[in-house]
């Protein structure tokens, strides 16, 4: 990981409120997309993973945590306790399975497939608080979708993190 | 770190492949039984409706009338109309695969396509012998 370096505690609060900022904004861009015709619920590329994913590959683990907490802080207040459940859940798995990829495999692993991994896993957490919130809900169905989605959001997000990287270094 | 190694495509072919199996699976272990859908309201079981084929009926949960069901002749149901914000449950599209299910999470609404038979849980249990 190349972490940025010589940035002091306020230069890393600045820096970490600009980027949920722009996560923010790329939630609500793709809001105003319209709905990808799949019948199944809740499948979107995720954009403001992009966000989360710069914030890991270059600030550190413990920011990208403190963005997804605050991400999920934002939709409880805004979207209520359900929607705010499940915004927690996905952040917090996805960056752990992300993190772990990164610790374990170090140079050995690609972008694309801890974004891919990132995606899958977010939905998979997800999915575990709805089966928590609707007992007996059966998850197997729609497993193979998530995966699809997830393989498909993975490389979007981390495609278009490739082309925003450029601008994004400029920032510091 | 590389933005794209070769290897990825295997990894991604992996994950694709299990999707698939899963699917296959899932297939063979639910076959066409009639199944039935069940609405629930914040977690509690407030209508069964029987997927016939041949009727085509509009209907509605007591507990809330702005959220409308469509059941279509070919024994498909969706969320008709709601007053959500999202629509994610209208977007959710028609069921009838024992499963499926769509949510409209802002109402508190499970819809919910289950086997006739009353244990879903124990079909893989033999009986007799």
């Amino acid at each position: 990981m190349q972490n940025i370096k010589n940035l002091n505690k306020t230069q890393l609060m600045v820096l970490t409120g600009l980027i949920f900022a722009s996560a923010l904004v790329l939630s609500l861009i793709e809001s105003m997309l319209p709905p990808l015709p799949i019948p199944v619920p809740g499948v979107k590329f995720g954009l403001s993973n992009i966000a989360v994913m710069y914030c890991l590959f270059f600030l550190g683990e413990k920011q990208a945590y403190i963005i997804a907490i605050l991400k999920a802080t934002f939709v409880f207040i805004t979207r209520g306790l359900i929607a705010g459940a499940l915004s927690l859940s996905g952040g917090i798995l996805s960056i752990t399975v992300m993190f772990l990829l990164l610790l374990l495999l170090k140079e050995r692993i690609s972008y694309l497939v801890i974004s891919i991994f990132g995606a899958v896993f977010h939905n998979i957490g997800q999915f575990i608080v709805i089966i928590l919130i609707y007992v007996g809900m059966n998850m197997w169905v729609y497993l193979p979708v998530l995966l699809l989605s997830g393989v498909v959001a993975g490389i979007v997000t981390s495609t278009l993190l490739r082309f925003i990287l450029p601008a994004l270094k400029r920032l510091v | 770190m590389k933005f794209f190694k070769k290897s990825d495509l295997l990894v991604i072919s992996v994950i694709l492949a299990v999707g698939i199996i899963i699917w296959i699976l899932y297939q063979c272990i639910y076959t066409d039984k009639a199944p039935i859908a069940e609405i629930y309201y914040y977690s509690e079981l407030v209508e069964t409706v029987s997927l016939d084929k041949g009727t085509d009926r509009k209907f509605s949960i007591p507990q809330e009338p702005n959220v409308i069901f469509h059941l279509d002749r070919e024994g498909r149901i969706c969320f008709e109309e709601s007053d959500c914000p999202d629509k994610v449950c209208i977007n959710t599209g028609k069921l009838n695969k024992v499963g499926q299910f769509a949510a409209c999470l802002p109402n508190g609404i499970v819809l919910k396509i289950v086997s006739q038979e009353k244990n879903n849980d124990d079909v893989d249990i033999v009986v007799g012998n």
